[in-house]
């Protein structure tokens, strides 16, 4: 390409760049490709850029991006100028260019230097992998757990239960287990977030609402037994209250356990039922020698009469005494009658301000003579019989009947060995306090092992032969005792005649003799 | 005519004891009643008894107690018992109580009666009455 020398003088008297290239074809085609490209490729550059952040819009520092735009598009503008000035020798265009990319270079290098620090602390992405591989095996350490504590949620065989105490202290059901679904015949899924009172039939509700209530109100875990009417029928059931807090103390969960506990109760009670059985044995032998004493009268007046009669020597005064008495002991039987009859109901009757001292004396009566022949003495001895207890005058006598024949064992048991015993000591006591009395039947049939002394009020603890004794005569006396709120305690005592022997005392709050009265005035 | 036999009865139940002292009264046996076996033994040590009819069960001292002290005085004594309820293991029914007889109340005092009178070896009645 040729070029005039006017050409040469520019109007400001600049030479085209081309010139000091002295128009070499293969430098100058060397250099117009490169500074195109160069410029090409520095426009696209932002392009891309600006692209990256508008799609990543969580870029921290996306405005550096900008900078870093306008420095490479000023940059790339340069060199398509370097491509001009080859031929146009535009140099103050082009230093204008240059001093605004020297400008942009300078905040883009200064923001950089500034911004360093911070860029330093922000994660690489291979730190960043590192901790999402340690998120993701937490994640998993905590799915495998909630997996197990659902796990053990369904498949528990406890009937469990979440409440949520909701803002207004109103209760609902946040979840129940399969096994309470099961124990109580209730639909989790109709139960689920619902109000307790929605949830459940109104006596239900009543009776579980007073429990949460109490549970949120005192911050404390509760343990009760309580008898529901349930979809699956009537149940006794065993539950537990645990308040959950929140930061501030406020009750705002509660975590329930119940035991469905009716057949335990049910199997309890025929163990009270046992028992009596066992007793049976020794009421037997007492009603038939209490019932023969009447018959025996009858039989001996009518005996009698009759003999006056056929020999003409009756008069209508000894007619009516015998006919009177024949009345008066039929009443005796029937009294007795009455007693075993008693004896047999399930529930015991309804408690009663009674003398236990009478109750006392009916027990001894019914085994005094079985034991006698045995050469078994009781002895009683008793500072006040007019003292007063409450309770159920049958089950007393039981309780009674039950130390007897532990006693009896005892000492049939220490004469096995060779050892004289024989004696049994009933003495009954108010407290000086005035509000207690205390009985104890003591023993001289050796007493017990000290380390076994502990277990003696367990349900079948027993030491006896199989068939000889069940082990419950002691538990269901402690049952008695509990719940005429006394308390009853064994220990191995050593008597005045060198003998040793077990006593057991019995501790029962005495009511004072106008609430007899006040029960007669019932009756 | 010859003494009548004196018959001591040990019993508690007063009604019982009236109406077997009545019935053997009629029959021609003196009789005596003792509410418990102190009382029998009492009787025992001031009075000539031929027989004893007891109860077992009575306060104080019962007819175990009674016929053991009976025997050691005299081996011989017809004891007739009246129980209302005797337990198999009871020794009574061992020979070395005997001349002893054991009856469950309620007892038939005609059968007690014919009892007493074998024990005491008399001829036994023709009627009854
Ligand atoms: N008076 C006593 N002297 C010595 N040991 C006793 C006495 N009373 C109770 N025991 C001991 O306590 C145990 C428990 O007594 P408990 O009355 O509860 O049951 P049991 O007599 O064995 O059986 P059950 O009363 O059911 O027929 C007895 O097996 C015995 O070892
Ligand atoms: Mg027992």
């Amino acid at each position: 390409m040729a070029t005039g020398f006017d050409e040469l003088l520019d109007p400001n008297g600049f030479v085209p760049h081309g010139v000091c290239l002295l128009w070499r074809p293969d430098i100058l085609a060397l250099h117009i490709a490169s500074d195109t490209l160069i410029g090409l490729s520095y426009f696209s550059i932002p392009l891309a850029l600006l692209y990256f952040v508008h799609r990543r819009r969580d870029l921290v520092f996306g405005w550096v991006a900008l900078l870093f735009a306008i420095f490479i598009v000023a940059c790339g503008t340069t060199h398509l100028l370097a491509v001009w000035t080859l031929w146009n020798p535009d140099y103050l265009l082009e230093g204008v260019v240059k001093a605004i990319t020297a400008l942009a270079s300078l905040a883009t290098a200064a923001t950089l230097w500034w911004l360093m620090p911070r860029l330093l602390v922000l994660p690489s992405p291979k730190e960043l992998e590192r901790t999402n591989t340690a998120l993701e095996r937490e994640i998993a350490v905590r799915r495998q757990a909630e997996s197990r504590y659902s796990s053990f949620f369904n498949n528990l065989a406890e009937a469990l239960f979440i409440v949520e105490v909701r803002p207004d202290g109103d209760f609902a059901y946040e979840a129940i287990n399969p096994a309470l679904a099961r124990a109580t015949g209730l639909n989790p899924e109709q139960l689920r977030g619902r109000r307790v009172r929605d949830a459940l039939s109104p006596e239900v509700a009543d009776a579980v609402l007073g429990r949460y209530s109490q549970c949120r109100d005192t911050g404390e875990s509760i343990d009760y037994e309580e008898v529901l009417s349930l979809p699956v029928g009537q149940r006794v059931f065993h539950t537990m209250l645990v308040p959950m807090k929140d930061a501030n103390g406020r009750v705002v969960q509660l975590l329930g356990s119940g035991r469905d506990v009716t057949e335990r109760r049910r199997l309890q009670e025929e163990m009270v039922q046992t028992s009596k059985l066992a007793t049976l044995g020794t009421l037997a032998a007492g009603m038939a020698h209490e019932m023969s004493q009447p018959l025996n009268i009858i039989r001996l007046w009518a005996e009698n009469i009759l003999a006056r009669l056929r020999g003409n020597a009756l008069d209508p005064d000894r007619v009516d005494r015998a006919l009177t008495l024949v009345i008066d002991q039929t009443e005796r039987m029937a009294r007795l009658i009455d007693h075993v009859r008693t004896f047999g109901r399930r529930d015991g009757g309804s408690t009663q301000v009674f003398h236990p001292v009478t109750c006392i004396n009916s027990a001894i009566d019914l085994v005094r003579h079985q034991y006698a022949l045995e050469d078994i003495e009781i002895v009683e001895r008793a500072a006040s019989t007019d003292l007063l207890v409450d309770g159920r005058p049958l089950e007393l006598e039981q309780l009674i009947l039950n130390l007897f024949s532990n006693a009896r064992d005892a000492i049939l048991a220490l004469r096995g060995a060779g050892r004289a015993a024989g004696r049994i000591m009933v003495d009954v006591s108010g407290e000086q306090d005035g509000h207690t009395m205390a009985i104890q039947v003591t023993d001289d049939g050796g007493g017990i092992d000290p380390a076994l002394l502990p277990r003696i009020f367990d349900p079948f603890f027993t030491t006896k032969e199989v068939g000889q004794g069940a082990g419950l005569g002691l538990s269901i006396g402690y049952g008695i005792v509990d719940r005429m709120g006394g308390r009853i305690d064994a220990a191995n005592v050593d008597l005045e005649d060198g003998h040793r022997g077990l006593r057991i005392t019995i501790i029962l709050p005495s009511q004072p003799a106008s609430s007899l009265d006040r029960e007669l005035s019932h009756a | 005519m010859p003494e009548p036999f004196h018959i001591l009865i040990a019993e508690d139940e007063v009604l019982a004891a009236m109406a077997l002292e009545d019935f053997l009264s009629l029959r021609g046996f003196r009789v005596s009643v003792a509410g418990n076996g102190i009382e029998a033994l009492e009787r025992f040590a001031r009075e000539k008894i031929d027989a004893l009819v007891t109860d077992l069960r009575m306060p104080r001292m019962d007819g175990h107690a009674l016929i053991r002290e009976i025997r050691q005085r005299d081996a011989e004594l017809p004891v007739v018992v009246m129980t209302g309820y005797l337990t198999h293991d009871s020794d009574l029914t061992h020979d070395r109580w005997k001349p002893l007889e054991i009856f469950s109340k309620p007892v038939n005092p005609r059968t007690i009666h014919a009892t007493l009178q074998r024990m005491l070896g008399m001829p036994p009645a023709t009627a009854d009455a």
